[in-house]
């Protein structure tokens, strides 16, 4: 009897902490790691002596960190001023009743389940220089250049390009969702008092939605600041640095150069800016709400 | 009569603008489809050739059949199966306990666990890769699954607790009344209610593991133990890139997850969004 109660006592226990362990094990010891090697030399895969912040300094200052971090900045505000009305725009235009709509969802929705990488590859191929059909447009056009990602100038927003049509699905389910939760009697209320549908999407709509549409503005930030996949496949960096994101120089650094401290640097700073991000848009939502 | 016309005059240019949108989304997928069927001769014809002059299907066994690119497949497969036994049964018992049970710093741990959704992959693939080669497990597909579930186990707490949730308590409470212990009532009462939550989580697991490149190539050295994505692009950096059979395996690779999409829209919605939309 007593061990029986002795096991209803630690049931939570027995059902929560495997859990806790693993993620503990996978996620926070790995994070102490990267701080640990981030201030300490390296000596082909072996931690080396303490070396403070010097690393960073390394980084930051004669490594190019900075130049990679603007890019990764540039990256990120190019995808986003392209992923949020997009994805916005076809949520209101999805939102309404209308024929065939569930199969415009669907199709709609389809980039969101292609990989990272299926995506690089696919898009590398459609901006091939010789003969994507993109590069054939772009010469009817007038325009000469020897492929969009090998032009120092078309590599970057060629990659947001690509990177919007990965992520705007996910802003379009967001916003969705948030849309269908509008009670009928405010849409209809909406469409009398209103006017125009611009100032209806203003001072209505956006308002009601706002919150969900500032979740969808952070998941969209990190996913493309985070992303490797995608860039690593379709210019590797190049040309000339051109698309050098910091999350690529993690990736370069540890697997191509092993380099780990200034792997574990830049892994650190990019963990760093993330709660950045998350914290300012936190703030906004806050005082939004408040 | 105005108002109409302008309405309708709305409702083509809605269209247009969804048609236009279709098209940016497809156009990327057909010219992987076309190229897929293409003989080499006409891969590189110019202008670009959007149909096929001859079908090649060549392309298919010599890509996604290849033996090489099925035991990439199988691997993932393998993967996808370990990681949704461990942490399907890790993250519905932690749900469970998160949301029936009270316990000692119940609200801290569980901040613990969510907050690790905020450790972005990039930042610590170096360092598992390290930690698994001192372990002695880099490698290995134990080590891959092990990985991802536990990258996936807080989503899955997230995702399920929220089923849980909306499950009424009087359920349980009159499995109480008739004898049957807490662990058997969870098991057989609450875990059979699960399922649309468990069809969300299963969705979840499949295709975080399908489609991730990162971690997998970060754990993953020989051949014999690359999954999906890392085959992919073992086939662009190691080969000479051939684009009729790349794109057969690209494409081919990924009807898998379409068709699912197509036919579990629902569960897939739910899953992708850890249960913040309920499709």
């Amino acid at each position: 009897m007593s061990s029986s109660i002795g096991v209803r006592r630690l049931q939570p226990y027995l059902f929560f902490y495997p859990s806790l362990i693993l993620v503990a094990a996978v996620s926070f010891v790995p994070l102490f790691y990267a701080l640990r090697q981030s201030v300490h030399s390296a000596d082909y895969l072996q931690t080396g002596g303490f070396v403070g912040i010097a690393n960073y300094v390394e980084l930051l200052r004669h490594g190019g960190g900075l130049a990679d971090i603007g890019r990764s900045i540039v990256f990120v505000l190019g995808s986003l001023a392209l992923t949020m009305p997009l994805g916005i725009g076809l949520a209101l235009l999805l939102d309404r009743p209308m024929r065939f709509r569930a199969i415009l969802r669907t199709v709609l929705m389809l980039p969101w389940i292609v990989s990272q990488l299926v995506t690089g590859l696919l898009w590398t191929w459609l901006y091939d220089g010789r003969v994507g059909p993109i590069s054939h447009l772009l010469k009817q056009v007038g325009v000469n250049i020897a492929g969009p990602l090998t032009d120092t100038q078309w590599a970057l927003p060629s990659l947001m390009v690509t990177n919007t049509w990965h992520s705007y699905p996910l802003v379009m389910v967001f916003t969705l969702a948030a849309l269908q939760t509008i009670p009928a009697e405010v849409r209809e209320a909406a469409r009398i008092d209103a006017g125009s549908a611009w100032r209806r999407f203003r001072h209505v709509t956006l308002p009601l939605i706002r919150s969900t549409v500032l979740v969808a503005l952070v998941l969209t930030t990190l996913h493309t600041f985070n992303t490797v996949t995608t860039v690593l496949i379709m210019t590797g960096g190049g040309p000339a640095e051109a698309t050098q994101v910091l999350a690529l120089r993690v990736f370069k650094e540890g697997f191509q150069f092993y380099r780990q401290e200034v792997a574990a640097t830049a892994a650190v700073v990019i963990f760093g800016l993330n709660i950045l991000f998350s914290i300012a848009y936190i703030r906004v939502l806050r005082a939004d709400r408040g | 009569m105005a108002r109409r016309g302008t309405a309708r005059i709305g409702d083509y240019a809605a269209y247009a603008f969804l048609l236009l949108a279709c098209a940016f989304v497809l156009v990327p997928l057909a010219w992987g489809l076309s190229t897929s069927f293409k003989a080499p001769q006409d891969v590189f014809a110019s202008p670009p050739q959007w149909i096929p002059a001859t079908i090649e299907l060549g392309n298919y066994s010599r890509g996604l059949f290849a033996p090489r690119f099925m035991r990439y497949i199988l691997n993932s497969a393998l993967v996808v199966a370990g990681a949704l036994v461990l942490s399907v049964a890790l993250a519905v018992h932690a749900a469970y306990a998160v949301s029936r049970f009270q316990f000692r710093f119940k609200e801290a741990l569980l901040f613990v666990i969510w907050s690790t959704v905020m450790i972005p992959g990039v930042s610590i693939i170096v360092p598992l890769y390290l930690m698994a080669v001192d372990i002695g497990i880099y490698d290995t597909l134990f080590v891959v699954i092990v990985a991802y579930s536990a990258w996936l186990v807080p989503t899955l707490i997230w995702l399920l607790r929220g089923f849980i949730d909306t499950i009424p308590t009087e359920l349980e409470e009159s499995a109480f009344v008739d004898g049957c212990g807490r662990l058997k009532t969870f098991y057989v009462v609450v875990l059979p209610l699960l399922r649309p939550g468990l069809a969300a989580a299963g969705v979840l697991v499949f295709v975080t593991i399908w489609n991730d490149f990162l971690l997998a190539f970060a754990l993953t050295l020989r051949d014999e133990n690359r999954l999906l994505q890392v085959g992919l692009y073992s086939f662009v950096t190691e080969l000479g890139i051939e684009w009729g059979p790349l794109m057969a395996a690209t494409i081919g690779s990924t009807i898998p997850v379409i068709v699912a999409f197509a036919l579990l829209q629902r569960s897939f919605i739910q899953g992708l969004t850890g249960g913040a939309v309920k499709g």
